[in-house]
């Protein structure tokens, strides 16, 4: 070990107290930004596995233009071709088909414009969380033909209770007149308005009689093993529909196209989340800032006596210098072992959030979140912690290789 | 004395000026009135060719209407098979569906009123609302020119404040013999949304009428919605029965 660093660390612990406060001022940031980065970067994922799980899917297969337009006759012709392709991908979870008609809903009493959702009652099942939002009644079992599930809202605006009969009036994909009375054999409820307010969903092989579908969907919808797969998965899919038949117009969708809003509200919540670790940081910054000025005039006669001995400018800042990094690097080292072991406490026990906001209903998490800790998450706070610190420590390591010798010895 | 004489000189001349401006704002009304009065007739009885034509698709129906006023009216689509006997009754703002595989009688709720009637370019409000041009609007004369050597009226129309309809504006031509050549459609911003024009103006029913009627959306040209009339009969009245649920259901004729 040099002088230099064993000066320095005799320095450091020469005034014990005051070295304690600012590391763990550096360490109690270093965690908080740990377990805040990990538990935001938690809840994204949590909030778009359970978003996609209600009903998107992390991808969709779908004709072109079919997103915009929602038009009957915008179809995915041969779905099965494409289950072929997602069977061979090993990080595809799960896939579903559904086709997606607009219609009048109509019940003894009234009459309502819906949206009515061809399923696939088995695959369904291991896409969505749709058998889970039961509430009365039962799902729909494999076999179901003229029986639907519909939206709780729904259901009290058309006034209708499981087993009742309801009529379906719309347009079928030649145009022709689709009509059809089906009997209510469950009520969901997803926590989401609009889904709940404006859905039926109707096991798929009847729905393509109705509405004259001839095998066809309009989406092919599917889950990933986990977020990080999409991306691999929507290139094999890519090129996987150019190989069946170049001339379709077919497109691959991803969530953060399928939900935009989505997109949007973790963006906002990032950026207010970026605003607070700035202030937080700059908290920080300031307390260090502060230790590091009262540590100089402080020291202003030690200073003034290691340049009369013929200490150089260079040497001292470097004695500083050294002083506040490995300060600092105490600090973080202890923030991060700290906010370590909380956040993987968490991400075992997860975080109650039962009494949260409506946003996050609107995106159906409800229950817990776990924070997720990752490389990124452990270390781009404590990392920024350390520029911001050695900055705070570089202006009065710098400010000193101005002092005169004996002014600084007689100073007070 | 002088005074008095100007006055008594000047106050007719106001009172022509006054109600010529009158008259004119009355003369667009009566004009429309009388466009659809002659249009629909006192009953009609007709057989009509729609065509749903879109880029890479199109659709046929064959549909008999009977028309008694400008309040009631009632379609059914005869061809093609799949489709024969779902019908359409409307009595004022009301309508009702009929599916015969169901065997149901669906009334529209009010939120339907302005999606697209079987698929086609006109909405339920286009069929159901007909009327309400005459007299939710405030209807001005803006132009004149001659086609065919008939003159023809330019009339722009503008909802009246609180009237409950979905355009923001409405432009219509038609010819002094009372013939519509055509209806445009804005929207509240003053954009054209579609517009309907009439095509091969003959003798039908008794009457020049337009043979052919085409609903366009103006924001694509290879969307569109034809009538053509292949039958068409002007008659003196028809019955209030024909008019019912009852007879939606069950065609007597």
């Amino acid at each position: 070990m040099s002088i230099d660093v064993k000066m320095a660390w005799r320095n450091i612990w020469r005034n014990p107290r005051r070295t304690i406060l600012t590391i763990s001022a550096i360490a109690f940031a270093s965690l908080l930004l740990v377990f805040m980065l990990s538990f935001q970067f938690g809840s994204y994922e949590t909030m778009i596995n359970s978003s996609v799980k209600i009903h998107t899917g992390h991808l969709q297969v779908q004709s072109a233009g079919y997103q915009d337009k929602k038009s009957i006759r915008l179809v995915v012709p041969d779905p099965d071709a494409i289950g072929k392709i997602l069977d061979q991908i090993q990080s595809m979870e799960a896939y579903t088909f559904r086709a997606i008609a607009f219609s009048l809903v109509s019940s003894k009493k009234r009459t309502y414009g819906s949206i009515i959702i061809g399923i696939d009652p088995v695959k369904e099942a291991k896409v969505s969380t749709l058998k889970s939002l039961m509430r009365k009644g039962s799902y729909l079992a494999k076999d179901d033909t003229d029986h639907v599930l519909i939206g709780n809202l729904l259901a009290k605006n058309l006034k209708i209770d499981i087993r009742d009969e309801i009529t379906i009036l719309g347009q079928g994909r030649d145009g022709s007149i689709a009509a059809t009375v089906v009997k209510v054999k469950g009520i969901y409820s997803s926590g989401i308005d609009d889904l709940d307010r404006n859905s039926i969903h109707m096991p798929l092989k009847y729905f393509q009689d109705v509405y004259g579908m001839f095998g066809a969907v309009h989406e092919v919808v599917v889950i990933g093993k986990s977020l990080k797969a999409v991306d691999g998965i929507k290139a094999i899919l890519n090129t996987g529909i150019k190989k069946i038949n170049p001339k379709l117009p077919l497109v691959v969708l991803d969530w953060k196209e399928l939900t935009p809003g989505l997109l949007q509200s973790i963006e906002l919540d990032l950026v207010s989340g970026i605003i607070f670790y700035f202030l937080l940081i700059l908290v920080v910054a300031f307390s260090i800032l502060n230790t590091f000025l009262m540590v100089i005039f402080e020291r202003t006669r030690e200073f003034g006596v290691l340049k009369a001995i013929g200490i150089t400018p260079g040497r001292l800042t470097k004695l500083l210098l050294i002083e506040s990094i490995s300060m600092t690097i105490i600090g973080i080292a202890a923030g991060i072992i700290a906010g370590s072991l909380i956040t993987l406490y968490f991400q075992g026990h997860g975080i109650d959030i039962s009494g949260a906001s409506d946003i996050l209903v609107q995106y159906g998490i409800s229950g817990r979140i776990y924070p997720r800790l990752s490389l990124l998450s452990a270390f781009i706070g404590p990392g920024i912690v350390f520029i911001i610190t050695f900055l705070a420590a570089l202006y009065p390591a710098l400010k000193i290789r101005s002092l005169r010798p004996i002014e600084a010895m007689t100073y007070v | 004395m002088y005074k008095k004489l100007i006055i008594a000189l000047c106050l007719p001349l106001f009172i022509v000026f006054a109600s010529n401006t009158f008259s004119m704002a009355q003369d667009a009304r009566t004009l429309v009135k009388a466009g659809f009065d002659y249009m629909r007739g006192k009953s009609s009885f007709s057989v009509v060719d729609m065509t749903i034509h879109r880029p890479n698709w199109e659709r046929k129906m064959t549909i008999e209407a009977w028309t008694k006023g400008l309040k009631n009216s009632l379609f059914r689509i005869i061809a093609p098979a799949k489709d024969k006997d779902n019908g359409t009754l409307k009595k004022g703002r009301e309508m009702w569906m009929y599916n015969p595989k169901i065997n149901r009688v669906i009334k529209l709720p009010p939120s339907m009123m302005s999606q697209a009637w079987m698929g086609s370019d006109f909405s339920n409000n286009d069929l159901s609302k007909t009327d309400s041009l005459i007299d939710e609007y405030i209807h001005t004369i803006t132009g004149a020119h001659t086609h065919d050597g008939k003159k023809v009226y330019l009339i722009k129309s503008i909802p009246k404040p609180d009237a409950p309809v979905v355009w923001g504006m409405q432009k219509l031509k038609i010819r002094e013999d009372h013939v519509f050549l055509a209806q445009e459609f804005y929207d509240e911003d003053f954009k054209l949304v579609k517009v309907m024009t009439t095509l091969q103006i003959q003798m039908l029913g008794g009457k020049m009428f337009p043979k052919v009627w085409r609903m366009q959306k103006t924001e694509t040209t290879d969307e569109y919605t034809e009538l053509n009339y292949k039958k068409l009969s002007f008659k003196k009245n028809l019955k209030d029965s024909l008019f019912t649920i009852s007879n939606l259901k069950n065609p007597r004729r």
